[in-house]
């Protein structure tokens, strides 16, 4: 019954400015097990967490520029657990010797109303996928392995099948601004990984 | 959390907002309730931008609670509504050449928290572009979840310090499905004060009460 602190200040004002670093790569389904054993070897966890989720792609069209994208996901195994929703900015251009691909991220923890939230502030969705795989921590380093299916049947999770004969291999980290040698400890991690996956810097937009 | 009442408090005769607030701590101070800290609910307005034209454009509330500080509350007036963790208010941002924030149109209702037993009392100054325009009361009774249960129970304990101002059964919670006995949550309370917010909007300035 104690009151929560009040505070006088609006909380937006100089809200730090998350920034992901991240390092991309795959591997074959028959290499996989390979992968998984040497991020066990070199990673925090003792035995991987392991999850399953079904992420929607929304898209915002506005009266000029590109669309604005959202990624709200959810997870298949912890069905009661909120929605996680995701802005990624463009990728930080500039210092062509930074190992990793920074952009500016928001992270929003939202309730299960957020698909029909979304379309009522004009978001329609583009696209879905299932991702299924494993996560390993070292620090504030995060790995995830995931199998990408596609979903055949809007809406209906049980009906995938795989988009490729690999596994996505991200390494990524949620630093403020301004964290320079957070890309330097990415690539020496990445270095371990070698030659079971490569990681590297992949520009998004030379792939579209 | 519980059953929670919100409702505008009419002025004094003769007195301002801050004058009739004094009052209304007075008697809830000689019922026996103890003051506990102070509480803030304020409402931004967001108006989405790119709309066909013709269409009315969609106004999107966003409100935060100091008694659940780390969420805010997102709704459409009659339509679909999120809670959120405080990172919305950043997302909002990003999305400015989507949503425009009406600044002046913010309310807020800022006041001291009275504790009786098991009652919150949250008597507030309800500001707009920091002129003040009417008092907000919220009584919480905190045990129960199902207004069904207690709404008679709080119509007594209001009408103790309220007099013959007490309000009608909010209805947010008569108009539910499944009406007076579905549980309530934070939703429910946040449509309260979306609707006193929107009275006060409408209504003029009150004279002589800018601060």
């Amino acid at each position: 019954m104690e009151a929560p602190p009040v505070s006088v200040m609006p909380v937006t004002g100089g809200t730090i400015n998350m920034m992901e670093y991240l390092l991309q790569g795959s591997v074959l389904d028959q290499a996989l097990e390979s992968l998984l054993h040497r991020l066990r070897g070199l990673c925090d966890n003792m035995e991987p967490e392991i999850f399953a989720d079904h992420e929607l792609v929304y898209l915002l069209k506005g009266q000029q520029g590109n669309p604005f994208l959202l990624r709200a996901r959810r997870s298949l195994s912890h069905p009661a657990a909120p929605w996680h929703l995701r802005y990624l900015g463009q990728p930080e251009v500039g210092d062509k010797s930074r190992h990793a691909l920074v952009r500016n991220c928001v992270d929003v923890a939202a309730s299960h109303s957020l698909p029909d939230f979304l379309n009522e502030m004009g978001f329609r969705m583009d696209h879905e996928f299932v991702a299924k795989g494993h996560i390993f921590r070292r620090g504030a380093l995060k790995v995830v392995v995931s199998k990408l299916s596609r979903v055949l049947v809007p809406g209906n999770t049980e009906n995938t099948e795989p988009l490729s004969l690999s596994s996505l291999v991200e390494l990524s980290v949620l630093a403020p601004a301004g964290q320079d040698t957070v890309s330097e400890d990415m690539r020496s991690f990445a270095e371990q990984l070698k030659p079971l996956v490569h990681l590297e810097k992949i520009d998004p937009k030379r792939h579209m | 959390m519980g059953v929670t009442c919100v409702c505008q408090l009419p002025l004094a005769e003769g007195k301002s907002v801050q004058q009739t607030i004094d009052i209304l701590h007075k008697k809830l101070e000689q019922l026996g309730a103890v003051k506990q800290g102070s509480f803030t609910v304020d409402c931004e307005t967001y108006h989405a931008t790119g709309n066909a034209s013709g269409q009315p454009t969609k106004l999107l509330y966003v409100m935060h609670n100091s008694e659940t500080p780390l969420s805010c509350l997102a709704l459409f007036e009659g339509g679909p509504c999120l809670t959120a963790d405080g990172n919305f208010d950043v997302l909002m941002i990003k999305l400015k050449s989507h949503f425009q924030n009406a600044k002046g149109h913010k309310v807020e209702s800022r006041g001291s928290r009275y504790r009786y037993c098991d009652f919150l009392i949250k008597v507030g100054a309800v500001t707009m572009s920091s002129s003040a325009r009417g008092i907000s009361v919220e009584v919480e009774y905190c045990p129960c979840v199902v207004p069904g249960d207690c709404w008679n129970l709080m119509k007594e304990f209001m009408q103790s310090f309220l007099g013959p101002s007490i309000p009608e059964l909010p209805s947010v919670f008569s108009s539910k499905p499944e009406g007076l006995y579905a549980p309530v949550d934070c939703v429910d309370t946040m449509t309260q004060y979306l609707e006193l917010f929107g009275r006060v909007r409408k209504q003029q300035v009150l004279p002589g009460t800018t601060r």
